[in-house]
């Protein structure tokens, strides 16, 4: 490399320590205003159609009306009704009971499915389509497609029960077996998708360490139990939050395939705010139902941050 | 098919009535049409005339968001009209103090029955004489292939439409006389929820819960239901597609108070944010005029309530013609109160669960009666 002569001393280039700071304090600036600039919309995005709906929401369970008619302040009376009503309460176990259903049952397929699929090489592209194609389906092509596969009549399960000689089974009618049906639905969607996700954390875990474990003797489920589920951490956390608050939110499945029968054994929290607000005109109650699931949401969201961060 | 029918209305209105009022005709989806029109009416700018039926009218009449046309339908110069409309039907259209459209089309909740099975077991005659009767008769034609009675059980399926015949017969309603708490009482009324628990318990019927409406009516197309309660428009359905045997239509048997038929009736308001009234109400009135009501209606095969024209309908349908003749005089109708398809749903499930076996008449009426108490207090 040679000299270029640039005209300036050595002493030129150097900056005064005032003259440092105060270019550090203009660069410091400068990049926090383009990151300004770039979580602006966003910002302005989440103040307009969360925030301002939020506490909107909020005001609602003291009133009542407001929609097609002027609100009027009711107090507490909307939450008396709503901790009062046996639906309500009926609403959010089925819910509660769904969540634990599909969400331990979907993680665990996912993450069999997901080993499996990191130790196949060929055809492995195909396989995954085929995993995340029901992931691409709308709840009411899904549900279409299970009135042939659970129908007590010329579903494909019956009719393959019947053809063992046994009874046909009512899924979506019985009331014991619909919203495990439903979950069971669920998870049939959700598999491709949680499959992907835990593949691809899969595919990033360090393999000098799995080497390393398999030098040191250790089996495929001590090296699962030890290092897959430790470095899986920043997945799972992702993973329980985003499913919780899905699945809290359990809505279309049910309303396209039961209505939340038969008897209210599948009726979810979002099924009853649609009906409260939108079938039945009760904006207050319907409000206050819809501000106690984003309050459990993030109840539930800052349990699980709490629970899963970095021990270090 | 029922957007081109309403472009034929619309074009008559423009040629015979009103060359310069331009009408766009729109539909609403009718799975979530209460949610659609909230939607609509909150935005201001709802439709000016508005087809609704009983059952969701009256909240949104309470919402102020209806025109009150008792002035307009009491206009002397419609009086004539007026009179052809039949008094139940302007019962359910009036209501809270005000007149909230005009009756014009309904569907009625008929039996279809199989006429060779029945005639087959000897029972043609005598199946619908009582409720006790149409038990026996179920139970008769039952077989390894037939069910013997079938009826909608979910609310998913307004359910409660099957269910109304049975009660309004024992003298009982959902509301009260003055509509102020359940008007389900007496002892008539509990044993005719112990009948229909005992007729959906007996084993004459599909598993409950386990078909849909359109999958129960299936069963009936290929004869492997011999009793069906269902709706009329499927009388089409049966004509186009003529099932392998005799078929007609019913109505559910008399009860100890009565023999009443259910139907569920649309009228055509004007929203009271409408710039057009004076349009709308010219438009209304050509809409339910004779000729206009009565090609409609046998287009769509739903019920007319004009009772001038009835002679003249259906001649080539026989099974339209008898419910238009002989089951629509019969109609008791829902009480349009503003909460009456709320109190349906909250009481519904607690029918539902009778139905598979776990309650008694007396209970499920008793748990009816709660909830719908329930949604009129709240």
């Amino acid at each position: 490399m040679t000299d270029v002569d640039t005209g300036l001393s050595s002493t030129q280039l150097t900056l005064s320590p005032e003259e440092h700071r105060r270019l550090r304090r203009r660069y410091r600036r400068r990049t926090t205003l383009t990151a300004y600039a770039f979580l602006g919309p966003n910002l302005l995005a989440f103040i307009a159609f969360l925030l301002i709906p939020v506490v909107w929401l909020f005001v609602s369970t003291f009133r009542t009306g407001g929609v097609l008619g002027p609100a009027e302040f009711v107090g507490l009376d909307n939450w008396r009704d709503t901790f009062a009503d046996p639906l309500a309460r009926t609403s959010i176990r089925n819910t509660v009971v769904y969540s634990a259903m599909a969400i331990p049952a979907v993680f665990v397929i996912a993450m069999v499915l997901a080993l499996a699929l990191r130790t196949i090489s060929r055809g492995s592209a195909l396989i995954r389509v085929a995993l995340y194609l029901p992931t691409l389906q709308p709840a009411v092509v899904a549900a279409f497609i299970f009135v042939f596969v659970l129908h007590p009549d010329f579903g494909v399960i019956n009719y393959a029960i019947r053809g063992f000689g046994g009874d046909p089974i009512n899924f979506l009618g019985d009331t014991s077996l619909a919203l495990p049906t439903i979950a069971g639905i669920e998870v049939w969607r959700g598999t491709g998708f949680w499959t992907m996700m835990f593949l691809a954390g899969l595919t990033a875990l360090p393999s000098e360490l799995y080497h390393a474990a398999e030098i040191d003797g250790a089996g495929a489920i001590r090296r699962f139990v030890r290092l897959t589920l430790p470095l899986l951490r920043p997945t799972f956390y992702f993973a329980v939050i985003f499913a919780t608050i899905v699945n809290l939110q359990l809505f279309d499945s049910v309303f396209a395939l039961t209505d939340g029968g038969p008897v209210n054994s599948t009726i979810s929290v979002s099924l009853y705010i649609y009906r409260s607000l939108f079938l039945f005109g009760d904006i207050g109650f319907g409000a206050t139902l819809s501000f106690l699931l984003v309050i459990t949401v993030l109840v539930l969201t800052g349990l699980q941050t709490f629970l899963l961060r970095d021990r270090k | 098919m029922e957007v081109e029918f309403n472009e034929q209305i619309i074009a008559d209105f423009n040629s015979q009535v009103a060359p310069d009022v331009n009408v766009e005709f729109s539909t609403y989806d009718w799975p979530v049409h209460v949610a659609e029109l909230t939607t609509l009416f909150a935005s201001g700018s709802p439709p000016d005339v508005q087809y609704l039926v009983d059952l969701i009218y009256p909240a949104f009449a309470e919402q102020g968001v209806l025109h009150d046309m008792t002035d307009l339908v009491n206009d002397p110069e419609w009086a004539d009209e007026r009179a052809n409309i039949s008094p139940f039907a302007w019962d359910l259209a009036e209501q809270q103090g005000g007149t909230w459209g005009v009756p014009v089309l309904g569907a009625v909740y008929n039996i279809f029955i199989n006429e060779a099975l029945l005639e087959e077991a000897g029972l043609l005659d005598s199946w619908d004489d009582s409720y006790e009767s149409m038990l026996a008769a179920a139970e008769a034609l039952t077989n390894d292939d037939v069910f013997g009675f079938a009826a909608r059980t979910s609310a998913a399926d307004f359910a409660w439409w099957d269910w109304y015949p049975y009660i309004h017969n024992a003298g009982g309603d959902v509301l009260s006389d003055d509509w102020t708490e359940c008007g389900l009482v007496g002892q008539d009324v509990v044993d005719a929820m112990q009948f229909l628990i005992d007729i959906h318990t007996a084993g004459v019927t599909p598993a409950i819960g386990s078909l849909d409406n359109q999958g129960l009516f299936d069963l009936f197309a290929a004869g492997r239901v011999a009793i069906l309660h269902h709706e009329t428009p499927n009388i089409v359905s049966l004509n186009e597609n003529p099932p392998g045997f005799e078929w007609t239509v019913a109505a559910a048997p008399p009860g100890p108070q009565g023999h009443t038929v259910m139907g569920n009736f649309g009228i055509l308001s004007i929203a009271e944010a409408s710039n057009n009234k004076d349009a709308a109400w010219e438009f209304i009135k050509h809409w339910a005029s004779a000729p206009q009501v009565g090609r409609f209606a046998e287009q769509v095969n739903l019920q007319v309530v004009r009772t001038d024209i009835i002679g003249d309908l259906f001649a080539d349908n026989p099974a339209m013609k008898t419910v238009q003749s002989e089951l629509v005089p019969r109609v008791q109708g829902l009480q349009p109160h503003p909460q009456i398809l709320e109190a349906l749903q909250a009481a519904w499930p607690v029918a539902e669960d009778a139905f598979r076996g776990n309650l008694t008449g007396e209970e499920a009426i008793a748990g009816m009666c709660a909830a719908i108490d329930g949604v009129l207090a709240g």
